[in-house]
């Protein structure tokens, strides 16, 4: 069994590295725009900053989002 | 494209549903009719639509196929094609790409200290001074335009066209329709090319600067959570900071915003509380004396600001808007790049702008000609002498509509022959900055937003300027402020 926590990307520590677990939300416009950010299961995420927005890192990439859509994204640490 | 491997029995994996759809295409679509089919299991809205009409004897038949391999999944095909296709890239980036080791370059410091709210902020606001305020507002919109005006205009075009008037139309009555105070020469086109285009070119340069180095979905970030607020996003900062522009350009590029309604309340909050920089220019020369009247002026314009798109947000229906940009990595901007940019956009905006002056142009014709003018005149001083003002601002505020820089002026006469107070200056400054925006802007609201929105957003707009005026009038007068 996998003992690592599965949180929201809202929650996670600040440069540490985690992977998406999954991606939580029932608004299909929502999930269009993870999908369009490539906040995938699998793919690595770090959390740069959490105010005043919520700053992330994958790959080369850095998004910039609210709260809302960070809250979506469930992620493990690594 | 997407990797052959599937978790369920045969018949209802994607692959199936793909190629059971392409035999049903018969319709050339210029894409692959594989492509066709991925999208309308993504349930494309406009393929969709396409498809139902060239299509439409297997229509039916494959929205059949889409729904029942809907049942099969959890989350949406889309999101299924999306995890699918990212492990394919994934695959082949392990095999072609090493990267770097990661490490913190100078860019990326940079561009963390612009995000960080206790230095972005000021710095921000630093940008702001010496790109809008010092370049755009002052060079741009002062020494340029001057020179424009006073070596060009002045001195050769319009002599040269009163000459031709004068030569060549008889009537009388005409003549005003292109020469003198608001003709379509001396006024509109003189607007356009001496005025419009230089503070234009110089924002739209100032704009492609900050643009081309990364920097704009940075404010963006930092201001998204007040712009929450008010029911727009961090998005939203790029029609609100072209608004110290032009609000009649800002106007135009709220098309960039997602929803109708957070394109309502960026059209209102501009036509309101959004000076442009023909009259902020102004309104700096009229308070410039008086730092508390400034000071003043700022807090009512901001709290307006504020309160109204509190408000709006809380009345107009629809969801809260969604904030997400990429944080592009900070660049030096290349110079080619930025004039070719703002040569394209200085044209694009004289396309949109040119005929809506020349209108303006002709209303104003017919309306001296008719003597509406003096009517309307004569209507304003009611509301005028309400909030405390002189009679003879009723001139400034008519008249500002059709040229900002006008009205402004005005009421710098007004003040330079003594005739306002302190408090009376503030009044009729915030007056005029809530105040219809310009007959452009009225225009393009009309265009932007449709009748029925565009002329409530001016009414409104009317009553409330003079309201908050009324009661800032009402507040200064009790508190015996002296400024």
């Amino acid at each position: 069994m996998d003992k690592k926590i599965i949180l929201p990307l809202s929650k996670l520590d600040l440069h540490k590295k985690a992977k998406v677990s999954h991606i939580k939300t029932e608004d299909k416009a929502m999930l269009q725009r993870i999908i369009a950010i490539g906040a995938l299961p699998n793919i690595e995420i770090t959390l740069i900053q959490r105010f005043p927005s919520f700053v992330f890192q994958i790959g080369k990439s850095q998004f910039a989002v609210d709260k809302e859509l960070a809250s979506c994204i469930y992620v493990k640490a690594v | 494209m997407i990797k052959r491997d599937y978790k369920g029995p045969i018949e209802n994996s994607i692959e199936m549903a793909i190629e059971k759809i392409v035999n049903l295409l018969q319709y050339d679509y210029y894409l692959s009719p594989r492509s066709i089919a991925i999208l309308l299991l993504q349930e494309d809205e406009g393929i969709r639509n396409l498809v139902k009409e060239k299509d439409a004897a297997g229509f039916s038949e494959i929205e059949q196929i889409v729904n029942n391999l809907k049942t099969y999944y959890k989350n949406p095909i889309s999101y299924e094609l999306a995890i699918e296709r990212q492990n394919e890239v994934n695959d082949i980036l392990k095999k072609a790409v090493r990267f770097a080791k990661d490490s913190i370059s100078f860019r990326e410091r940079l561009s963390r200290l612009l995000m960080n709210p206790v230095l972005g902020i000021p710095v921000f606001l630093l940008v702001s001074y010496f790109g809008l305020y010092k370049f755009v507002g002052q060079f741009g919109a002062g020494t340029v335009v001057d020179f424009i005006e006073t070596n060009i205009f002045d001195k050769y075009i319009t002599p040269f066209a009163e000459n031709m008037v004068a030569r060549f139309i008889p009537w009388q009555f005409l003549h005003e329709l292109f020469i003198g105070e608001y003709g379509l020469i001396t006024m509109a086109f003189r607007y356009a090319f001496a005025i419009i285009l230089p503070i234009t070119a110089f924002f739209f340069l100032f704009f492609s600067l900050i643009e081309d180095s990364g920097y704009l979905p940075r404010i963006a970030m930092l201001i998204d959570r007040t712009f929450k607020k008010i029911g727009l996003s961090g998005r939203a900062v790029i029609p609100m900071v072209l608004g110290f522009g032009c609000a009649t350009m800002a106007t135009m590029v709220t098309r960039i915003l997602p929803t109708k309604r957070e394109r309502i309340i960026a059209t209102l909050l501009l036509a309101l509380a959004v000076p442009c920089s023909a009259q902020l220019g102004v309104i700096m020369a009229l308070l410039q004396h008086n730092p508390m009247a400034l000071f003043i002026w700022a807090g009512v314009i901001g709290f307006i600001f504020l309160l109204v798109g509190y408000l709006t947000s809380k009345i107009l229906p629809g969801d809260r808007p969604s904030f997400y940009m990429e944080i592009p990595p900070l660049r030096m901007p290349s110079l080619s790049n930025v004039i070719v940019k703002t040569y394209v956009r200085v044209k694009w905006y004289f396309k949109e702008i040119m005929p809506i002056f020349l209108w303006a142009g002709v209303l104003i014709w017919l309306g001296r000609l008719a003597k509406i003018f003096d009517f309307l005149v004569d209507i304003l001083k009611g509301p005028l002498r309400a909030i405390g003002l002189p009679a003879e601002a009723a001139k400034a505020f008519l008249f500002g509509f059709f040229r900002r820089d006008y009205g402004a002026a005005g009421l710098y006469d007004l003040s330079a022959h003594g005739k306002l107070d302190g408090v009376q200056l503030v009044v009729s400054c915030v007056a005029l900055t809530l105040f219809l925006p310009c007959i452009a802007q009225f225009l393009m609201n009309i265009k932007e937003r449709g009748w029925k929105i565009g002329i409530g957003i001016s009414v409104f707009v009317l009553f409330f300027s003079f309201s908050v005026a009324y009661v800032l009038n009402i507040v200064l007068k009790t508190l015996g402020v002296i400024l």
